[in-house]
């Protein structure tokens, strides 16, 4: 690649770039080494390295309890999400429909909405209709949540599609939902693949919404503001560092997955 | 039986298995359930419409606007939830208070003084790497450079503002470092503070603007920069006039994401905020985790809050990213 | 013998502008017709129509019989192969080609024999397994035609299904698809603007203009005698001599065509002294010669322009107050050169006479 770019920029942004990662990761490192510390306080410098707080967590039934949960939710809500997401989707991209942008707004309002706004008036629409705090009701606002991303996917997926292999498909015989699920569906199936796993995280990550939607059953990041509350532990590390392990992982892998789907 | 027989052409070869044909479909569509039913449904041009747009728009109206609604509801009510015997009417009430105590307006503005600087800040910082992976990276190793700034991204907000605790607590990383290079004798306290909390609002958000800005950046046709370079621009120079420029609509949609993400953070403060740094989520959550009957009030908050970060954010929409067709 | 398909006054009108007004078109069974004409004459609107995928402002369509103006595609025992072939990504050859056979309910057994069949037929048995994307143009377009034919329809449309082939590939297509159109002895419905491909391929031209059907009838009449100027023009390379009519002679009329007096037979026309006529002369009727030849017309002229084209060369000769005549030689005959005399001539009968219709055209 030739360039006539004179080498300063290039090496001071070369430099920029590293630190930045470091900058990104350095606080996570610490977080992770001090899940190894064999001592009850969290503190610099470590001293003895261990895996015990690692074994406690992994026995510890609470976080067992709200690792399933977390991930009971996470599936509930993606799957709501999705099936919502694609449907509204399929209702913007419609022949013949008027006010399309205002259906792409409405859609997109959660994501515009900060997050705590969000939160607050999810919790008063529960009330007004009656629904107490708990499990359904983070479902309710993880899904909130989760469907504009889904919309986004979906509407930038079906607007790649060819427009007559609907034709071709009602032409052969299909009417509007066989030509759907035989056609259109599996058609999405790569951005919606990408879409479930970040609906996943985003709802294992959630906390605001919790925070004000749930009941006494904490979800991991609940549980560890609790734990938190109740003062530093490198248990609490041992905690964090698994759930950023496996969910950095997750999605990473997903990352990777669309990245490679698109270009190829 | 398979009789396998490669020629010359690759992928040709003779496979007589007979592939299995979705015979089940003419079963489901030609039933009776089915066809009195969706099948129905699909034939009259009504039917269709409502299958489409049925629950789209009872979703969207109730999940999306509802919401919103019943939060501008509640907030004109002097009093919900409505304990039995009481009652509740309208009032504006819940909106004066904001504007009478300075125990309620301070925060929000120290909220948007944080979310601006914050964005600020992390424009500033992400915009050279979000350049450096769209244009100095070579094209087959950009995605390699994205998912390693996309780590963290996973982690969310609560394991990344804990994490900060470790950098900048009184025993953290950095005391200690700093004691051990003799540098301080005393631990410096950072958390609690504006410092603590700006620092973990910038770590909390800069991801979010890195993916507009890398995608407006890398949308600049290489072959423009190259030219300004052979008309002799120097790097300063190109930055100013071309990249900046052009790189405006990821700027603009960058800054409001990250402006309306720090706006509504509540983990984040709650964690490495202190007494003297209370934001206005904080203020809000106070009305509803307390006596039951304040809700107006903090749905009051909570649309001041909503209307004047929309509001700031289309302003700056329109002053930043407005004007689209000028000349340079 | 009852037609297959059938438009009756048949009107397609979006909005204000009118696509396709009060057609009446009946095809037979078994015929390769095609709908000719330029862009926004109601070619593919009134095959969309009859797919189902426009319904008609007014008018109905019949298919053997059975009023199907309201069906929706779905219904309708029609199938279209569509201009960028629009198969299923996600599927191999062979479920493509299945599609419409499993939604009619047969067995696993059946419908893969028919696939087998009708692979055959285009010679891609090989393929049953492969996806589209791993095929050519000119594959992807025979398993398009094969997955349109499968579920033996009334009537098999094509919208310009050709169009996105390079020249040579093109031409084999046709030959192809004129040759299982004869051996599965289904009625082909093809729309083109290309009228070397319908005069190549079709039974019947229908050459549509503005919504309406300017002339229908088989390649030869249509070549050999255009009805209107549009015609002419529109097929193949032609003259137009505007002329007055100066007198009738034994049923040749001579024309004044631009100071040079021409004769010509006026066919079923019987015209008027001092009316205006359009005498249509293809160029290849046309004789040029250095002496003065024998034929019922014939002039003086100078060459204007020789332009080489291969198999021929194109001439254009001035003639009488400077007209010009487009003519076709085959380079060795004339050896003059631009600038330098020649002859042309032609017998009467090569020419057909129009009417004039419009006052300014």
């Amino acid at each position: 690649m030739r360039t006539p770019f004179s080498d300063v920029p290039r090496t001071t942004l070369t430099a920029f770039y590293w630190a930045f990662i470091l900058y990104l990761l350095l606080p996570l490192t610490l977080m992770m080494a001090m899940s190894f510390k064999d001592a009850n306080f969290v503190a610099f410098p470590i001293g003895e390295w261990t895996f015990d707080w690692y074994v406690k967590v992994m026995q510890d039934k609470q976080f067992l309890e709200a690792c399933l949960y977390s991930i009971m939710i996470a599936a509930a809500a993606t799957l709501a999400a999705t099936t919502l997401g694609v449907w509204i989707a399929m209702l913007i991209v419609a022949d013949g429909i008027r006010g399309q942008i205002v259906l792409f707004a409405l859609a997109c309002l959660p994501a515009v909405v900060p997050g705590m706004i969000s939160a607050i008036s999810l919790r008063i629409f529960i009330s007004t209709i009656d629904m107490p705090t708990g499990t359904a009701a983070i479902i309710l606002g993880h899904t909130v949540h989760a469907v504009p991303f889904v919309v986004v996917m979906a509407l930038t997926r079906l607007r790649s599609m060819p427009g007559n292999l609907v034709d071709a498909a009602r032409d052969l015989g299909a009417d509007s939902i066989v030509a759907f699920f035989r056609v259109t569906l599996p058609y999405l199936r790569p951005a919606l693949g990408g879409g479930m796993i970040f609906c996943v995280l985003l709802s294992i990550d959630d906390f605001v919404r919790t925070f004000f939607l749930g009941g006494y059953r904490p979800t991991l990041p609940m549980l560890i503001f609790a734990k938190v509350q109740g003062g530093m532990s490198p248990e609490i590390n041992a905690m964090a560092t698994l759930v950023l392990v496996v969910t950095a992982a997750v999605g990473l892998y997903a990352e990777y997955f669309t990245r490679r789907a698109r270009t190829r | 039986m398979v009789s396998s027989n490669t020629t010359a052409g690759f992928g040709t070869v003779r496979d007589t298995t007979v592939p299995k044909y979705s015979t089940g479909i003419a079963k489901v569509v030609n039933s009776a359930l089915y066809r009195y039913t969706l099948g129905a449904a699909v034939e009259s041009r009504i039917g269709r419409i409502l299958l489409l747009a049925g629950v789209p728009l009872i979703w969207l109206i109730m999940l999306h606007v509802g919401p919103i609604y019943q939060m501008l509801k509640i907030s004109l009510l002097s009093h919900y939830p409505v304990q039995p015997g009481r009652e509740s009417h309208f009032t504006l009430e819940n909106y004066a208070i904001f504007f009478r105590e300075s125990i309620y307006f301070t925060p929000l503005i120290r909220s948007f003084i944080f979310a601006t600087a914050a964005t600020a800040l992390t424009l500033v910082v992400v915009y050279p790497v979000a350049y450096y992976v769209a244009k100095i990276v070579r094209p087959e190793g950009r995605s390699k450079a994205l998912l390693l700034l996309l780590v963290p991204f996973w982690a969310g907000e609560l394991i990344r503002t804990f994490s900060v605790i470790m950098l900048l607590a009184n025993r953290g990383a950095l005391n200690v470092l700093l004691r051990e290079i003799g540098l301080i004798d005393r631990p410096i306290p950072m958390l609690y503070t504006s410092f603590s909390l700006g620092f973990g609002l910038v770590y909390l958000i800069c991801l979010y603007m890195l993916l507009p800005l890398y995608s407006a950046i890398e949308k600049i046709p290489s072959p423009l920069l190259d030219a300004a370079a052979d008309l002799g621009a120097g790097p300063l120079t190109r930055f100013r006039r071309i990249v900046l420029p052009l790189s405006r609509d990821g700027i603009v949609s960058g800054c409001c994401l990250v402006f309306l993400t720090c706006i509504g953070v509540f983990a984040t403060p709650m964690l490495l905020g202190g007494p003297n740094t209370v934001l206005f989520p904080e203020t809000i959550s106070g009305f509803f985790h307390g006596a039951s009957d304040k809700w107006p009030v903090g749905a009051a908050f909570a649309l001041i809050m909503l209307v004047t970060a929309l509001i700031a954010a289309a302003i700056f929409m329109r002053l930043v990213g407005g004007r689209k067709r000028r000349a340079i | 013998m009852e037609p297959v398909v059938q438009f009756d006054d048949v009107t397609k009108s979006f909005g204000s502008y009118v696509a396709v007004e009060n057609l009446n078109l009946s095809i037979e069974a078994g015929k390769f017709v095609t709908l000719l004409g330029p862009s926004g004459c109601g070619k593919s609107t009134s095959l969309r129509m009859l797919g189902g995928f426009e319904t008609p402002t007014s008018g109905r369509i019949l298919l053997n019989g059975k009023d199907v103006t309201r069906v929706p595609p779905n219904k309708r025992n029609v199938n279209i192969v569509f201009q960028d072939y629009a198969l299923f990504p996600h599927m191999t050859v062979a479920k493509n080609i299945a599609f419409g056979l499993e939604l009619k309910g047969l067995d696993n057994d059946k419908i893969h024999r028919r696939v087998l069949e009708l692979l055959e037929l285009v010679q891609l048995q090989d393929y049953a397994k492969r996806l589209p994307a791993e095929l050519s143009g000119g594959q992807r377009q025979r398993v398009a035609l094969m997955r349109a034919l499968a579920p033996d329809p009334d009537v098999l449309l094509l919208d310009e299904p050709l169009s996105a082939l390079d020249a040579k590939l093109r031409q084999q297509m046709q030959i192809e698809l004129k040759a299982i159109q004869e051996k599965t002895g289904k009625t082909f419905m093809f729309v083109t603007h290309d009228q070397e491909e319908a005069l190549t391929m079709s039974d019947t031209i229908v050459v549509m203009n503005k919504g309406r059907i300017e002339q229908m009838g088989d390649p030869n009449t249509l070549y050999g005698r255009p009805g209107s100027v549009f015609v002419a023009n529109f097929i193949g390379e032609t003259n137009l001599l505007r002329s007055a009519v100066l007198g009738m002679e034994s049923g040749v009329a001579a024309l004044n065509w631009n100071g040079v007096t021409i004769k010509a037979d006026p066919g079923g026309l019987s015209p008027k002294v001092g009316e205006h006529l359009y005498v249509v002369l293809r160029p290849e009727a046309i004789h040029c010669s250095a002496d003065e030849p024998a034929t019922g017309n014939r002039i003086k002229g100078k060459i204007r322009q020789r332009v080489f084209k291969g198999n021929h060369t194109s001439m254009m000769v001035e003639v009488g107050d400077g007209a010009l005549l487009n003519t076709l030689v085959h380079p060795s005959e004339i050896a003059q050169l631009e600038g330098e005399d020649v002859w042309v001539g032609w017998k009467i009968e090569t020419a057909t006479v129009i009417p004039d219709r419009h006052a300014h055209n």
